[in-house]
């Protein structure tokens, strides 16, 4: 192959693939950002919590359904509910559709915590983390190779003092630097 | 044209997505037929030691920040099992708090020193949002779980 044609299928290849893993960079990118930071937030839901206070539930049985619909109504939080639960016998929690009612019976101390999906980004975290498994586990691997082309091409997209003989050079270095540096300092 | 052509294989896939049930399936298939008490279990876990059991019960508490564990209640009050899955392999959702769940696994034993059940106390509180106390800690623990293997939680408690 001659050299011009060769850089003209390094062009095409990497703009094709440029073009096919925008979306896939995208979904990647940001549940990585989110997923970076799990020790400071829930990257998957948003859970908040109100501190509210009832009246002191006295009943023999508190998870009589009566008894649960009763604190709810309290608490304005509806009427249904999945289920109770008793962890000790002071506290009740009540189970509902979007988050749980836990209830200190004897002061009537009652935390409402709801729970709601992070729209979108639980869904990229889901692929990110390859909880799908399965097929997305190949396309996942489809991806990283197809990274490793982009990465490879991009090398030689351009010729003269701004490519890989002049100043990319230059960048390049530092790009693979940096890694090397991280793991000095840290390992 | 091309833009329907891209798309195709998208509402394809789409298509082909398994529809949800009642019942919603995690990891292996359960392959035990008898359901054994969290309560028997509980009440001597050397027993158990080692044994593939399957428990059923009221899935009471999931593990917030990775689905990688879930509790299920037990027949009497303040009982329960913490079922412990890998990590990203299966991944239990918050919203299956309330709901009944029949799990497979393997009752293990895990002994923490003073220092590692301080941290593991530690983990916990960090992963309910809560603040953590240390005298709440007072010297080594032994706690039972299950390995868990697979589940399938129902859509209604």
């Amino acid at each position: 192959m001659s050299k011009r044609r060769w850089r003209k299928w390094n062009r095409v290849v990497h703009r094709d693939l440029g073009y096919l893993c925008v979306g896939l960079t995208v979904v990647y990118a940001i549940s990585g950002i989110a997923v970076n930071h799990v020790r400071d937030w829930n990257p998957n839901y948003k859970v908040t919590e109100v501190h509210r206070t009832i009246t002191p539930v006295t009943a023999a049985d508190p998870r009589a359904p009566e008894v649960v619909r009763h604190i709810l109504d309290e608490l304005g939080a509806g009427s249904s509910f999945r289920d109770t639960y008793r962890p000790d016998a002071s506290t009740l929690e009540i189970f509902l559709e979007d988050g749980t009612v836990t209830v200190e019976l004897a002061t009537g101390e009652a935390v409402l915590q709801t729970v709601r999906d992070r729209r979108g980004l639980k869904e990229a975290n889901y692929l990110h983390l390859n909880n799908a498994r399965g097929l997305w586990t190949y396309m996942a691997d489809i991806y990283a190779a197809a990274l490793l082309l982009l990465a490879v091409t991009g090398l030689f997209m351009l010729k003269g003092k701004l490519g890989i003989t002049g100043r990319g050079a230059w960048l390049t270095a530092i790009g693979v630097a940096i890694p090397l540096l991280f793991l000095w300092l840290y390992m | 044209m091309m833009f329907a052509a891209a798309i195709l294989p998208v509402l394809l896939l789409a298509a082909c997505r398994p529809s949800e049930g009642e019942l919603t399936m995690y990891g292996e298939e359960l392959t035990l037929e008898e359901t054994t008490s969290v309560s028997a279990i509980l009440a001597d876990p050397e027993a158990y030691l080692g044994q593939q059991v399957q428990v059923e019960g009221t899935v009471v508490d999931v593990c917030e920040m990775r689905g990688c564990w879930l509790a299920v209640a037990g027949e009497k009050d303040g009982e329960l099992i913490r079922v412990k899955v890998e990590d990203g392999v299966i991944v239990f959702p918050m919203s299956a708090r309330g709901l009944m769940a029949r799990v497979e696994g393997v009752v293990e034993k895990l002994e923490f020193t003073m220092d590692q059940a301080v941290e593991r106390a530690r983990h916990e509180a960090e992963e309910h949002g809560t603040e953590f106390d240390p005298s709440t800690v007072t010297g080594p623990e032994t706690v039972y779980q299950l390995r868990g293997l697979g589940a399938v939680i129902s859509d209604h408690s």
